[in-house]
């Protein structure tokens, strides 16, 4: 494909060239030719003139001709190209001639004629005789032909020249799209850490290699992260099934006490809670990512959906001596509110999970630019630098900080994913060692909560 | 054999130390790289369970400064990330074998077994030393062709000192391999052992060296 654009590209320009060297090669001969005719034409009126002057008309209607004193001028010489001369009265009668056989009087005088290959130029001389003097053109045309057989012979050599030129301009000018081609194949064959190389100069396929090359570097970047994200949910759901597995095999193994068949059951049952976690964040995230094709929209009270995620937690916050507070305005929002209460939930847990024995946890809903909920908390915080990443999926910024029981790394970006596909938008500020502040932010709907009951 | 497991998820590290010590290991566990490490370090262990997703030190750090330091602790990696970049940088950092969770108990064992053998440099998991035939794989001793009953203990014992036969082991790592850490034994429980296994095996099977410790002739 690539080869026949160079070809095609070729045959054009051979083209043109061949047009190009065809004309300006016939324009020059043509000049050529014209200028020797003048040549010719020139000296044979000279000739004529002199015939002319040299012819006295005498009596009886008859002329003398002294050719001598036309200036010794030879006519009917032998060879090619020798000058003839006729001259006819008015009449029409033949009074010399240097050849034999003159033809017939030219029709008119004065003029300038083309014969059979020669030229003749006639004049009218005193007494209305018909002065003829021509010769043959033969040497002329030959000389043109010789000319243009040279023309022809450097025009095709400069043809030549000229595409293999071209032919070689058009393989270095095609080369960044072999390049580019090359590369393109191999990504798309899997390798994606192939690049386009960049030379230095800045034509126009350069910047498409640049376009391209950031192309495959976004690529490459999509599927790094997807990869990554395999890899965190297979070791996020890999770890409590692997505990599932030890442990199951460790208690079957032999007769165990009854106590010892109940820790194991516990640690089993702790291992199936955490899969369920995990399991149940990668499924929202899925059918985030997939865009529910019709999501539940109805109305619901976000400070209501709070309290009821903040009562299922309480216990969960006491056993760490953690006192969850709520509070704000109860403002309405359209959504889906297993879905919103799923997002509270996992911002209060974290606010839980991360926060210090005997530490606050506050939940205000208001009315500020929207549906604001914030889950401030007393914790640890977050580093400046994990900061922009904890909504990443599978994130746990410091992991030598306490894990949150239960937790996979996933309820931040649940939440977002939630807060998003509501309208949202969630935001996380924090100072390290004394809390983080957790807001989401989703357009109040217009319409009418249910009633408390 | 006292083995060191470095793991961070408390439950299944504490099922994995219990299993192990039903399997004759004596198990210390570590709940972080810097902890791994430190132990590591610290005591010569018959191997080390090493996972890679550790708080405060990832795994592959801590396999390389104890390969750095010189330690030649048989390595098995165990993590719940399958790729292959990961396997590939942990063996390539000097890890002995590659485990991925989950995994079949009986697995590890024998896997572990295998590297503590390979160690010592032995290859085949049958030793005989006169009479006795002692199977490493299969935790199995015959005399004589005939089977002979040993206790956890005392087969641990026979165990290190056929593996490092031909030289002296002492007392204290007689102790440390068999009990950790955890254990306070009474200083003559060895001995008693031993009593008991040249009972079973005959006197001259294990040597004596006063004062020194014990030693099975190559």
């Amino acid at each position: 494909m690539l080869e026949s654009l160079r070809v095609r590209l070729l045959a054009w320009y051979s083209l043109i060239l061949v047009i190009v060297i065809g004309t300006f090669g016939a324009t020059v001969c043509y000049l050529y030719w014209r200028s020797l005719v003048r040549e010719i034409d020139l000296d044979l009126g000279e000739r004529a003139r002199a015939v002319a002057s040299a012819l006295r008309p005498a009596p009886g209607g008859t002329f003398d001709l002294e050719l001598p004193a036309a200036g010794g001028r030879d006519f009917g010489g032998p060879g090619e190209g020798a000058p003839y001369y006729a001259i006819w009265t008015a009449a029409g009668a033949l009074v010399a001639a240097s050849e034999p056989d003159p033809g017939e009087p030219p029709p008119a005088a004065p003029a300038t004629r083309r014969l059979a290959g020669r030229r003749e130029v006639v004049v009218t001389a005193a007494g209305g005789a018909i002065v003829l003097v021509g010769r043959d053109a033969a040497d002329a045309r030959r000389e043109v032909w010789s000319l243009a057989g040279t023309v022809g012979t450097v025009g095709l050599l400069a043809l030549g020249l000229s595409l293999a030129g071209g032919w070689f301009l058009a393989g270095r000018a095609l080369a960044p799209v072999a390049r580019i081609s090359r590369t393109a194949a191999a990504m798309s064959a899997g390798d994606l850490a192939a690049r386009i190389p960049l030379e230095r100069t800045e034509s126009e396929l350069e910047q498409v290699a640049v376009s391209l090359n950031a192309a495959f570097d976004r690529l490459e970047q999509a599927r790094r992260m997807e990869r990554r994200f395999t890899a965190d949910a297979s070791h996020e759901l890999r770890t409590p099934l692997t505990t599932l597995w030890t442990e199951t095999e460790w208690a079957l193994a032999r007769p165990r006490a009854g106590d010892e068949y109940r820790q194991s059951l516990k640690t089993c049952l702790a291992a199936a809670v955490r899969m369920r976690a995990v399991v149940e964040g990668l499924l929202t995230l899925a059918r985030a990512d997939a865009g529910e094709t019709e999501p539940t929209r109805v109305a619901v009270g976000l400070r209501r959906v709070a309290e009821e995620a903040v009562a299922l937690l309480r216990p969960v916050a006491e056993r760490r001596r953690i006192a969850v507070t709520g509070g704000g305005d109860e403002v309405g929002v359209a959504g889906d509110p297993d879905r919103l209460r799923e997002m509270v939930s996992n911002l209060v847990s974290n606010a839980i999970g991360y926060n210090v024995d005997g530490g606050t946890v506050d939940v205000v809903v208001t009315h500020a630019g929207g549906a604001r909920l914030t889950v401030a908390d007393s914790g640890v915080g977050i580093a400046p630098e994990d900061l922009p990443r904890v909504f990443d999926r599978f994130y746990r910024a410091d992991p030598a900080r306490a894990r949150n029981p239960g937790g996979a790394g996933l309820g931040l970006a649940v939440a977002k994913a939630v807060a998003e596909s509501h309208g949202g938008t969630i935001g996380c500020t924090s100072e390290p060692g004394r809390g983080t502040r957790v807001e989401v932010v989703v357009p109040i709907a217009d319409c009418r909560l249910p009633i408390d009951d | 054999m006292r083995i060191l497991v470095v793991e961070d998820e408390r439950d299944f590290a504490r099922t994995l130390a219990r299993a192990l010590e039903e399997e004759g290991f004596a198990v210390d566990v570590a709940g972080d790289g810097e902890e791994g490490l430190f132990l590591a370090t610290e005591i010569a262990y018959a191997a080390i369970v090493l996972d890679l997703m550790l708080p405060r030190r990832d795994g592959w750090s801590v396999l390389d400064t104890l390969r750095r330091g010189g330690r030649q602790t048989p390595v098995l990696l165990l993590t719940a990330r399958d790729t292959v970049d990961d396997r590939v940088r942990g063996l390539n950092l000097g890890a002995d074998d590659y485990l991925v969770k989950p995994f079949a108990l009986a697995e590890l064992v024998a896997r572990l077994r295998a590297l503590i053998r390979r160690a010592a440099g032995e290859v085949a998991p049958v030793v005989a030393i006169g009479h006795v035939r002692v199977d490493t794989a299969a935790r199995r001793v015959e005399l004589a062709g005939l089977p002979v009953e040993l206790t956890a203990r005392e087969y641990a014992i026979l165990e290190l000192l056929v593996l490092r036969r031909g030289r002296l082991v002492t007392r204290a790592e007689i102790h440390e391999h068999i009990y950790g850490d955890a254990a306070d034994v009474l200083s003559n429980t060895i001995d008693v052992h031993v009593a008991s296994l040249r009972r079973k095996l005959g006197r001259d099977v294990i040597e004596t060296r006063r004062g020194l410790g014990y030693r099975i002739d190559a």
